[in-house]
């Protein structure tokens, strides 16, 4: 089967993100770009899909080809066999991006696509909606918040988390899948596939080659008009006695002057 | 056709609203009150049962459609044809993952802004969490809005024995399902009421194994509290995964919040800053959750957690 995977570049999610005063946007200079983390379990999932059953995995995103080689890099070293970027600054709203992706991956020469794999939410905006909405403005079936994937009946068959424990649910083909955390980490690259990497090519298209419409494209009926710090607690008295009993009397006792126990 | 304004999508399980529905019922009529008193709808799918409690909370009408049992495709295609009906200009519902599911798809549809995970409402428009919590973003939507509303974020509306409310019977088309629902196994017996519970005693990694985890769960027990825990102690499997605390799991504000060797990663701290007193216990003394601490004790969590027992113990007795 033919795979795509959609990824996002997110700043490291374990690095608290700062307000930018000058800007009045996040300040992101200093924190390194990574591949969104459920992304990269979409890819790693996808992978393992190829290796069981055959076919490639294509991983695709959205922006700046500069600045997102790096992580379309990374992609290829840990399972992707071809890579590309629609660079388009225009596309902001998961609403706007989801159509040129779906658009873009009209193009690309190692489609039709059986699957498209996204990730289920960024760690930046975690929004949850771009999958969703490809699915839904290609016109495909969607499975969300995917734990495990097998073939059944030339379609798929995924077990999808839920708040009590999971479904299974079966879809045909071409559809999409959001990915959650599955039960195993990606894999790392290693030295071999990195010097591979290296040499893959990266396609480019815009998104007059994908077919998109512009005014589709930029299309952004929900826009962020404010953004600020939450407020900051103050932080209390620190205990650090000789004797850790010392110490627990010490904030047992102020716990009871709070009347908490 | 009446325009009915605020459309709130009433999420249940067997027969009764779920939390997540009520408090977006909540965020709905806040919603109505800042708009002047646009009246709010409740939309029951296969739940006409819980139309008597639907209206004890107040909703001001219900339109109760019967679609054949939860399949995603189905529900979305009710919620955007009631929203078309009815001319809805906002369509509200809990932030489950069912919820975010079925929002997304219907903002595709309606071409809608969708705003997933609303924590607060300002007069500029929907205030949600970004960057794991590090910083709050406002939304406003242009047109007609999808919006899911973060569990622990509204609260429930007021109860009132004996309100009630008119049920519509909507007809609604039904299209052929390509991605089916074969199978729907429940994992989690156990229910974990973390947003109403008083006390939560929560672990993290720091608590290095199950064995040293069941303290955690013996404290909460002492304390009458529930159990809650960061994304690494869910990982490792030491606690299911519904009593997670943060951005991925509860946004919780008990009175008291006791963290057993949890660093304060952005994503914890961001769903537990609102309690009322704060207790960490963690050996290293520059880790961030004594950032947002009234009492920090610099130890470690297997020696401090079992003299901790044993003082309530003794305060109890």
């Amino acid at each position: 089967m033919e795979l795509l995977v959609c990824i996002k570049q997110v700043p490291d999610d374990s690095v608290t993100v700062t307000l930018d005063p000058a800007t009045g946007g996040p300040q992101l200079k200093d924190i390194t770009p990574v591949v969104n983390a459920f992304d990269t379990y979409a890819l790693e999932m996808a992978t393992r899909f190829k290796e069981a059953n055959g076919g490639s995995v294509t991983v695709v995103t959205i922006g700046d080809e500069a600045a997102l080689t790096p992580s379309l890099r990374s992609c290829l070293s840990v399972g992707a066999e071809h890579a590309y970027v629609v660079t388009e600054p225009a596309a902001v709203s998961a609403l706007g991006k989801s159509y040129l992706l779906g658009k873009a991956a009209g193009k690309l020469a190692e489609g039709p696509f059986d699957v498209i794999f996204c990730g289920c939410e960024s760690t930046d905006t975690a929004d949850g909606q771009a999958g969703v909405q490809l699915a839904e403005q290609l016109g495909l079936p969607v499975i969300t918040n995917v734990l495990e994937l097998e073939p059944k009946d030339g379609g798929i068959s995924a077990k999808q988390e839920t708040e009590e424990g999971y479904r299974v649910v079966e879809a045909p083909c071409p559809c999409v899948v959001t990915v959650t955390k599955p039960a195993y980490e990606p894999r790392y690259p290693s030295i071999k596939s990195k010097m591979a990497a290296r040499k893959m090519p990266i396609g480019t298209l815009s998104a007059a080659d994908a077919g998109a419409e512009e005014a589709r494209v930029a299309a952004a009926p929900a826009k962020r008009v404010v953004l600020a710090a939450p407020p900051q607690r103050q932080s209390g008295v620190k205990i650090q006695e000789k004797e850790a009993a010392e110490s627990v009397r010490r904030a047992m006792e102020m716990l009871a002057g709070q009347k908490l126990i | 056709m009446q325009n009915h304004g605020i459309l709130v999508y009433m999420e249940c399980a067997d027969g009764q609203p779920v939390k997540a529905g009520l408090e977006a019922l909540n965020a709905a009529q806040r919603l109505a009150a800042q708009q002047g008193g646009k009246p709010v709808a409740a939309v029951l799918l296969d739940s006409a049962d819980a139309a008597a409690e639907v209206g004890a909370y107040g909703a001001a009408e219900i339109l109760s459609a019967q679609v054949g049992g939860y399949q995603a495709e189905c529900y979305a295609a009710a919620l955007t044809e009631l929203c078309q009906r009815y001319e809805a200009d906002c369509l509200l519902m809990g932030s489950t993952r069912d919820g975010k599911e079925l929002a997304a798809r219907v903002a595709a549809r309606l071409g809608a802004g969708c705003v997933t995970d609303a924590n607060g409402l300002s007069e500029q428009g929907w205030v949600r969490s970004v960057y794991g919590g590090s910083l709050l973003e406002t939304v406003a939507v242009e047109g007609t809005a999808v919006v899911t509303v973060r569990s622990g974020s509204f609260g429930k509306p007021e109860r009132e024995e004996g309100r009630t409310a008119s049920v519509q019977e909507e007809t609604v088309a039904i299209p052929e399902v390509r991605a089916v629902i074969r199978d729907t196994v429940k994992e989690l017996a156990e229910m974990v009421n973390l947003e109403d519970a008083e006390v939560i005693v929560a672990g993290g990694r720091g608590m290095g194994s199950a064995e040293n985890f069941a303290m955690v769960k013996e404290l909460a027990d002492l304390l009458g509290g529930v159990v809650g825990a960061s994304r690494p102690a869910i990982e490792e499997g030491w606690v299911p995964r519904n009593h997670q605390v943060g951005q991925s799991g509860k946004i919780v504000a008990p009175k008291l919040y006791i963290a057993c060797g949890i660093s304060g990663a952005m994503q914890h701290v961001s769903g537990m800053s609102g309690s009322g007193y704060i207790v960490a216990i963690n050996k290293d003394e520059d880790a961030p959750i004594f950032d947002v601490a009234d009492v920090g004790i610099v130890g470690n969590v297997n020696e401090i957690l079992p003299l901790m027992i044993e003082e309530v113990k003794a305060r109890k007795s």
